[in-house]
């Protein structure tokens, strides 16, 4: 079962290590157009989004793609990029629903999230487990768990019924 | 030559006056030699300031400087320096802040920027890369900082915008104001924002997309995680994660350290309602990090209902101790409250506190009257009067115009209770009580930049947690008295070691957190980082050099101002007062024979304070002795 990066945005400090390191593991700089993370903030409320692409299942990046230089890692499943074949055309950029594919200038290519061949740089550096990387089966039940015990008055609840 | 990484590789200089913008290579050589970052400040400022200019004329030049490793993933590598000759002391100025705003800076390709001059209206530069812009701060003169900076990422339609700004306190020239980021973040000491006012600067604000190289991005990449382990793993983290500096109120009220009711005494009847937990229990909603930091001191807070309901970033140890225990105030809610009209207005709350704290005590030994303070009671934890207080220095009005110059020039302007403002050569000291830590005593009165803990930050006394890097600094040679907060022996050696060391970490642009408390890295981190980042070797000798040269360079700046041995001096009371409660009860700081130890390991001599030219010549720095 191929793993998915999982976003929990509660538990987000807005450090930005995660796009330091994936540009930085895969461009040899620090620089977040070559990210495939961003951390979208809203300081008002004290928030932060790492956003980051979602692996769609119905990928529109691909079906826009002219040149079909986009195709899904058969172990990962991550939608990764031929560069050989890439044109440079940004139809990807457009079509992807959640921003997640950046084009950057100096390189002249988009740029997206690849998994790291299955083992995710900003998931290890990530200081308070914002990003988890886990079987799509079981990845959310460890949140839901989590998300209850904000909820007291559920909480209060269960256990009178069990009383 | 080019820089292998680490640099953007140029300086900003901003004519206000003439409007006039330059970009300058920054010189690889005078890198090699002050790093970036304090160092640079200290270098390029000591050049460019004149001799006994009043710091708020035209003349006063502010330069802000990130360092080498600011922006890159090094942990805590988020900071800025910004440095002016200081309003509060007449002599070297400087504040550090954390945030993302000198990632940024980096990011749009700067490694500092240097204002000089004075702009004829109010305005804001606008740095988007390349495209540098002196703009008209019409509209958004005379909001409240946070205000001003969404305001401008709306002008410019862009919410990546990083900025810097001073709020109302700063325009209307309060003597401690300070210079804040969008999250919060201030560089609050030295008056910073006023000097900024002073030249109607009232933003900068910052958009960089360029990447930052470094020399050998492999070895980086490997040295990051050894870094990171150092620093997660250190027992230390899990309570600074946890609850950020707000624990050290428990810490400092067990070791009589926490200042109250001005600073009288180290320990607080009250303290369990501003303790780390009551805070964390009733009001933290979460930790917030800043660029590259993994240690999250920052605290988001809630107060949900009452008339001090708000909702923003949350204060820390200073504050809680400077609006809380120093003014006998134990309603934490209302310190929240009053920390984020501080935040808002522009102000420092270490000097808020601080003169409020005076004035209580004033009050109650009659110094300050009702005909003063225009009819108000200055009582010790009345909280509402301290909001009522904010707003007036703020505005000026009233008491509040006296105020609003600071603890020492209110009481030389009154003519009236300078025995109680607990300054060093006009800046107020921070909440660390000295005569329950000696060495906090030295550090505060030798800093460059007037009272202030942090240029020396010898925190490795405070307890048993740092044992073992008590001997990794400093070697076996002076314990056990170096170890003992209450020994004044060795202290001298200590705050010339730290004040070394803690130079170059502002000068490289991270924080102190991780490099100094917790120690977790050092020297040879530091050696290791250079390597990887700017491809320089360096040895841990010749470091210890540059950190020297710095702090040598930021006395000739004082020495030059008129600055002697007199005024390393602390207030009567922490050296004739015996502290009257707790564990350092009896206790003085004996500050004369740590400034002899202190001096001479300096290389300065012990009647002037003045560095000798032999000292001077050994760090290269005979050019700049030419200029006193």
């Amino acid at each position: 079962m191929p793993k998915i990066l999982v976003v929990d945005a509660g538990k987000c400090v807005g450090c930005r290590d995660c796009e330091l390191i994936c540009s930085a593991q895969h461009y040899q700089t620090f620089k977040s157009s070559l990210s495939g993370v961003a951390t979208i903030k809203f300081d008002e409320i004290s928030r932060d989004v790492p956003m980051v692409c979602q692996q769609c299942e119905k990928p529109a990046c691909q079906a826009v793609c002219p040149v079909n230089a986009i195709s899904r890692d058969e172990e990962t499943a991550a939608l990764v990029t031929n560069y050989d074949l890439c044109i440079g055309c940004k139809a990807c950029v457009s079509a992807c629903p959640f921003g997640a594919i950046h084009f950057d200038d100096e390189e002249k290519r988009p740029i997206k999230c690849d998994l790291c061949d299955g083992d995710p740089d900003c998931v290890k550096i990530c200081p308070s487990e914002a990003l988890k990387y886990e079987e799509a089966d079981r990845a959310t039940m460890a949140k839901r768990r989590e998300s209850i015990v904000h909820l007291p008055e559920l909480l209060k609840l269960i256990t009178r019924e069990k009383e | 030559m080019a820089f292998k990484g680490g640099y953007a590789g140029k300086l900003l200089y901003v004519d206000l006056t003439k409007e006039k913008i330059e970009k300058v290579p920054l010189d690889e050589d005078l890198a090699k030699k002050y790093i970036g970052g304090a160092g640079l400040a200290a270098k390029l400022l000591f050049d460019l300031i004149p001799k006994g200019i009043d710091p708020l004329s035209p003349s006063n030049v502010l330069g802000f400087f990130v360092g080498p490793l600011t922006g890159t993933l090094f942990p805590q590598a988020s900071r800025y320096t910004v440095a002016a000759k200081n309003p509060l002391t007449n002599a070297w100025g400087e504040a550090h802040s954390a945030g993302f705003w000198g990632p940024e800076l980096k990011l749009a390709g700067y490694d500092g920027i240097i204002f000089t001059g004075k702009a004829k209206r109010p305005v804001y530069l606008y740095i988007d890369n390349e495209e540098v812009e002196i703009c008209s701060a019409k509209g958004l003169w005379g909001m409240k900082t946070f205000e001003a900076m969404d305001k401008v990422t709306q002008i410019h339609n862009d919410p990546q915008i990083e900025s810097v700004a001073i709020g109302p306190a700063g325009e209307n020239l309060v003597r401690f104001a300070g210079i804040f980021t969008r999250n919060g973040r201030v560089a609050a000491r030295s008056g910073m924002g006023l000097v900024m006012g002073s030249k109607n600067l009232k933003l900068i604000a910052v958009r960089g997309t360029k990447g930052l190289d470094v020399a050998q991005p492999d070895e980086y990449l490997d040295s990051v995680k050894a870094w990171y382990d150092k620093v997660l793993s250190h027992p230390y983290t899990e309570g600074r994660v946890k609850y950020g500096t707000t624990e050290l109120i428990d810490m400092m009220q067990s070791i009589g350290r926490l200042p109250t009711y001005n600073m009288r005494q180290g320990v607080f009847d009250e303290w369990e309602n501003i303790s780390c937990d009551t805070y964390r229990d009733k009001y933290l909603l979460r930790p917030r990090a800043d660029y590259a930091c993994i240690q999250r001191c920052g605290r988001f807070v809630s107060v949900a209902t009452g008339p001090y309901k708000c909702l923003g970033k949350g204060p820390e140890y200073e504050c809680l101790s400077a609006l809380g225990s120093r003014c006998g105030n134990s309603n934490l809610a209302s310190i929240i409250y009053i920390h984020h009209l501080c935040d808002e207005y522009g102000m420092d709350s270490i000097g808020t506190g601080s003169v409020i704290a005076w004035a209580m005590e004033c009050y109650e030994k009659g110094i300050l009257t009702e005909e003063d303070t225009g009819g108000l009671a200055f009582n010790w934890g009345d909280h509402e009067l301290i909001v009522r207080l904010v707003e007036m220095i703020t505005k000026r009005e009233g008491i509040g115009d006296l105020l609003a110059e600071g603890s020492y020039r209110a009481a030389k302007r009154l003519g009236r209770g300078m025995e109680y403002v607990m300054h060093v050569k006009g800046q107020d000291i921070a909440s660390q009580e000295p005569r329950a830590q000696k060495s906090m005593g030295l550090a505060a009165a030798t800093a460059s930049r007037g009272a202030d803990h942090l240029y020396a930050f010898p925190v490795l006394d405070e307890g048993e947690v740092f044992a073992k890097e008590i001997r990794q600094w400093y070697g076996t040679e002076y314990l056990p008295e170096i170890g003992e907060r209450l020994s004044p022996k060795n202290k001298g050696f200590m705050v010339f070691h730290n004040e070394n060391y803690s130079v170059l970490i502002e000068s490289l642009g991270v924080c102190k957190y991780g490099t100094m408390v917790p120690p977790a890295l050092y020297y040879e981190d530091i050696i290791r980082a250079i390597e990887v980042t700017m491809g320089w070797k360096f040895s841990e000798r010749e470091l210890k050099k540059v950190g020297e040269r710095i702090v040598n360079l930021n006395r000739l700046f004082n020495v030059r101002e008129g600055i002697t041995r007199k005024d390393d001096s602390l207030p009567e009371r922490l050296t004739k007062e015996p502290a009257p409660l707790g564990i350092p009860k009896g206790q003085v700081v004996e500050l004369d024979t740590m400034l002899d130890e202190y001096y001479q390991y300096r290389g300065w001599d012990k009647k002037t304070g003045r560095p000798t030219k032999k000292k001077l010549k050994e760090l290269g720095l005979e050019e700049e002795a030419k200029k006193l």
